[in-house]
């Protein structure tokens, strides 16, 4: 048996075994069954090939800058050595282009299938078969109110990671979960959701630029010239992929819960 | 004539009738009390107004008890309001469904704001907006009745990592029902 398969199983026996043992708070739910955990974990594998595709690209696009403004070539016209690195500059930019125009559909596929699966279920699950009343219930009944090991979860926003490292960090997540004491599902699947229909954009507005981008580059060689533009793609590519920031959205944490027994009203919900 | 002289003396009997009705019921000054610290003593004598016609005066009453306690903090002043409600719910001053969404509103973690029997494409994503805008004030609520009346913060920052996630699972939700058509 091959190890994704008993991965698979591992997982399944896993969420079975949340089902049956879940709080009896809120409805059970389906969020992640395995087919939306194997889109996970595919769009996390067709990142990091994208990624170890282009990581040499980038390094060596790096180094020629760097050699280009060390070399003061900026503003400098009729000088053959600029002329030279600022043309093996426009080709490593166009090696890049290509790569990534190679690469986005299937980067593009996988993060669609994940966020069209997602989003049946979200709807499914959260919007048709649950209340107002039951969407707080889910949210609340995971944490007993003497849960010490409750942990604020600060998902959103979590640009400065690697986006293969980003996938393993949802698919650890959501696939090696264990029993109520962590953060709930919903919140994982709406944040995976939206994450992902930021990326579908992304790709899209990504793949549209590419092709123009390439033309203008092919027409620049035959000038050598490195344009703004060449610097704001290579960068904003390293933001994606490689990350750029640590940006935490701390939510405000738990302070000890007191140790009486909590006054419970008639009245309360 | 004596049917106008009639009428003149009907007017005024009306007049004293209805000046008597009125004696019957507290003057203004009666309802408008100043209730003063400790919590207790100043329920039983809003209870002792709300059950003597001052009903018109709950809220002004409740806001007074809400400030007295958030004064006096103690975490016994989340049952001493919960009997307070279901006091004067018992005896019909406000409506049972009144006396739980007050409390709730001031004393529990989750949200009256968020209710309804309905599934949440439906009944919350077409006023998402409004929606979070009204938790917000509520989780105000919450911050006066859990955190600074009943020195209990914990319950209030569950409830504010409650806000906080709603937030973020009814935009995804929110955006899946649109992007299904429900």
């Amino acid at each position: 048996m091959n190890l994704s398969v008993k991965h698979t199983i591992v997982l399944c026996i896993v969420f079975a075994g949340l089902g049956s043992s879940a709080e009896p708070t809120g409805p059970v739910m389906q969020l992640f069954p395995s087919t939306v955990i194997e889109d996970i974990r595919e769009t996390g594998k067709v990142a990091e090939d994208m990624e170890n595709s282009i990581q040499d690209v980038i390094s060596r696009l790096d180094l020629q800058q760097q050699l280009y403004t060390e070399s003061m070539c900026a503003g400098v016209d009729q000088d053959p050595g600029c002329e030279r690195i600022a043309k093996q500059l426009g080709a490593t930019y166009l090696e890049l282009l290509n790569i990534m125009s190679d690469k986005l559909p299937e980067m593009e596929r996988a993060v669609t299938n994940t966020r069209s699966s997602l989003e049946q279920r979200l709807r499914e699950e959260l919007g048709q078969k649950s209340t107002p009343s039951g969407l707080q219930d889910t949210l609340l009944g995971r944490v007993s109110k003497s849960d010490n090991s409750y942990q604020a979860s600060a998902l959103r926003g979590r640009s400065g990671i690697r986006l293969s490292n980003r996938f393993k960090q949802y698919y650890d997540l959501v696939a090696t979960r264990r029993g109520g004491s962590s953060q709930s599902m919903a919140v994982i699947a709406s944040d995976i959701y939206l994450d992902m229909d930021e990326a579908s954009h992304l790709i899209a507005a990504t793949q549209q630029e590419i092709s123009r981008a390439a033309l203008m580059e092919q027409l620049n060689q035959s000038f050598g010239m490195i344009t703004p533009e060449m610097s704001a793609v290579v960068s904003g590519v390293k933001s994606i992929l490689f990350g750029e920031s640590q940006l935490d959205t701390q939510i405000a944490s738990l302070p000890p819960s007191k140790d009486e027994q909590a006054f419970v009203s008639p009245l309360e919900m | 004539m004596n049917t106008s002289k009639f009428l003149g003396s009907l007017a005024a009997i009306m007049s004293l009738l209805v000046l008597a009705a009125c004696e019957s019921k507290p003057v203004v000054g009666f309802c408008s009390v100043t209730l003063k610290p400790g919590l207790a003593s100043a329920i039983r004598l809003a209870e002792d107004k709300l059950g003597n016609g001052c009903e018109y005066s709950f809220d002004n009453y409740y806001t007074q008890l809400l400030n007295i306690a958030t004064e006096n903090p103690d975490p016994a002043n989340k049952q001493l309001f919960s009997q307070f409600l279901v006091g004067v719910s018992e005896r019909g001053i406000i409506s049972k469904r009144q006396a739980k969404n007050t409390y709730n509103r001031y004393f529990n973690v989750k949200f009256v704001s968020l209710m309804g029997d309905y599934n949440t494409c439906s009944q919350t994503c077409p006023v998402r907006g409004k929606v979070m805008s009204d938790m917000q004030q509520e989780l105000r609520d919450k911050e006066q009745g859990l955190m600074r009346a009943s020195e209990d913060s914990a319950s209030y920052h569950r409830a504010d990592h409650l806000f906080k996630e709603t937030q973020l699972v009814l935009e995804a939700t929110c955006r899946a029902c649109e992007a299904g058509g429900s």
